[in-house]
């Protein structure tokens, strides 16, 4: 599993310094937090390491090769689903193996071979609008996966979902991690949901955006679910709030 | 986890009943007052004919008027079929082409403002009495409609479904064709149906300004006759040739986007 190092990365947009000098590493297998206010660049920060946008400074590392400003090396997956209300779900998620090349009928069979694993079977003929939320969130995990599959990057995936479909959506999520083991970057602004499903968290500040800390989250998925009865977990909780200065 | 529709089955039925038979009523009641007025009178044919005169005189004129209606109806097609052609590539390059799009745009709402019946009889001075004028009048009708409404749909467009297409190394065609055009499409219909409507108007402006076959042709001959009844039974099978083209194109639609009723509520 590969390891993403973001280097000193800084991007002044529409005159404003949005990302002031930002230092990230994702270890081969990890589950990393990214934690901020809205607006702190958090997107941004995606943007860039998916080479969708230069940075002014720095540079992005995916095992050690350089990555900035290019795409195709990973995609990532957004708080809306982004699904084509054209294609069916098996079609939708297919699109990355279409796009790299592969003829559409193998793209649909390779893309439905994994729906069982992503908790999709029986839905492959279904449009995305005859779906639920958390269902086309699935797809678009899949999706994203289908594209870099040993990377992901999640930008708020379950902000826009219900809390009880949410939490059922983190539990699904940390499955799937377990099954296929990439390396994530997770960016959210709740606090529990970090504390929940991440090994380490970032907290970011307000613009222009730094890391103001780095903490390890010693009882991260556990397999009950219950982090709160952790005894740690109101001592780190309080620190990560006393980050965000909140 | 799937929605369902939540319109009951006679929930439907009862919509239906009331979408369907409400204005056929109001209707039935117009016509019905006017025959009435029209016999209480006895207001003169040559003034105003009573619905079922016009029936009759339909009816009577069958033939005749259903070739006149092909002249119009080859003449929208054709004009409605060249709109959209030119909608889809004026409208693939403005959107490709900023440039072009800022050069482009005011030019078209400003042809918009032309009137047609000003400029019908030019097209007849220069391309004589046969079908090209009026298929060029439709033409200039449809195309306004349908290149704004599919302009419109290609800007409208979320910005981050294009973003995602780029982060996986999409070309541009392939954006255009697998997000873009799809995404467009409701809005495209939507124009289309309206300028669908429209395009029998254009034809029979052109061929009222002077043609050899045509509703409108029709009308002006019985209008200049005084007769009336006939003036009336043109203007229905006019009615009823816009109406089926605005079906026809709805029918299109639901064959071409299927996707776009889900999720209706």
């Amino acid at each position: 599993m590969p390891e993403i190092v973001v280097e000193g990365i800084s991007k002044t947009l529409g005159g404003l310094l949005t990302l002031g000098k930002i230092n990230i590493k994702a270890g081969a297998g990890d589950f990393v937090g990214i934690l901020g206010p809205s607006g702190c660049g958090k997107s941004t920060l995606f943007n860039i390491i998916s080479g969708l946008l230069r940075p002014d400074r720095g540079r992005v590392l995916i095992d050690g090769r350089d990555v900035t400003g290019r795409t195709g090396r990973v995609s990532y997956m957004r708080q809306k689903d982004l699904l084509l209300p054209s294609l069916n779900i098996v079609e939708n998620v297919s699109i990355p193996l279409v796009l790299k090349g592969m003829p559409k009928k193998q793209a649909c069979a390779e893309a439905a071979a994994h729906f069982k694993q992503f908790g999709l079977a029986g839905f492959e003929k279904y449009y995305p609008r005859q779906l639920s939320g958390g269902m086309r969130q699935r797809a678009a995990m899949l999706r994203t996966y289908l594209f870099s599959s040993d990377i992901l990057l999640l930008d708020e995936p379950f902000a826009a979902l219900d809390a009880i479909t949410k939490r059922k959506m983190q539990a699904w999520l940390i499955d799937v991690f377990n099954m296929i083991n990439p390396t994530v970057m997770y960016i959210t602004h709740d606090v529990d949901e970090a504390l929940y499903l991440c090994d380490r968290i970032y907290v970011l500040s307000d613009c222009p955006t730094d890391v103001r800390l780095e903490i390890r989250v010693p009882f991260c998925r556990p397999p009950h679910g219950r982090t709160i009865a952790h005894s740690e977990y109101g001592a780190i909780r309080d620190k990560v709030m006393e980050a965000l200065e909140i | 986890m799937i929605t369902r529709p939540v319109v009951s089955v006679s929930m439907k039925k009862s919509r239906i009943t009331a979408d369907i038979f409400i204005p056929l009523a109001f209707i039935i009641l117009i016509l019905a007052g006017w025959e009435y007025i029209v016999r209480l009178r006895s207001i003169p044919d040559w003034l105003l004919p009573g619905p079922a005169q016009i029936v009759r005189t339909l009816v009577d004129n069958a033939p005749l008027i259903i070739k006149h209606t092909q002249s119009t109806l080859i003449e929208c097609l054709a004009g409605f079929a060249v709109a959209i052609l030119f909608s889809f590539i004026v409208a693939f390059l403005m959107d490709e082409i900023a440039l072009l799009r800022k050069a482009l745009y005011p030019l078209i709402v400003a042809s918009q403002t032309i009137p047609i019946v000003s400029v019908a009889p030019l097209f007849i001075i220069w391309f004589g009495y046969g079908m090209l004028p009026k298929i060029i009048v439709v033409v200039l009708v449809c195309f306004f409609p349908v290149a704004i409404s599919l302009l419109s749909g290609l800007a409208a467009v979320d910005n981050d479904y294009l973003e995602l297409f780029r982060s996986m190394q999409a070309s541009r065609l392939k954006t255009f064709r697998m997000v873009k055009l799809p995404l467009s499409m409701p809005s495209f219909f939507a124009g289309l149906r309206i300028s669908a409507a429209y395009s029998v108007m254009g034809a029979v402006i052109g061929e009222w300004l002077g043609a050899k076959q045509g509703l409108g042709t029709y009308m002006t001959l019985a209008q200049r006759s005084f007769q009336i009844d006939r003036v009336f039974a043109a203007i229905l099978a006019v009615t009823v040739l816009s109406a089926a083209l605005f079906l026809l194109v709805s029918l299109v639609e639901r064959l071409v986007i299927p996707w776009n009723r889900l999720g209706e509520k």
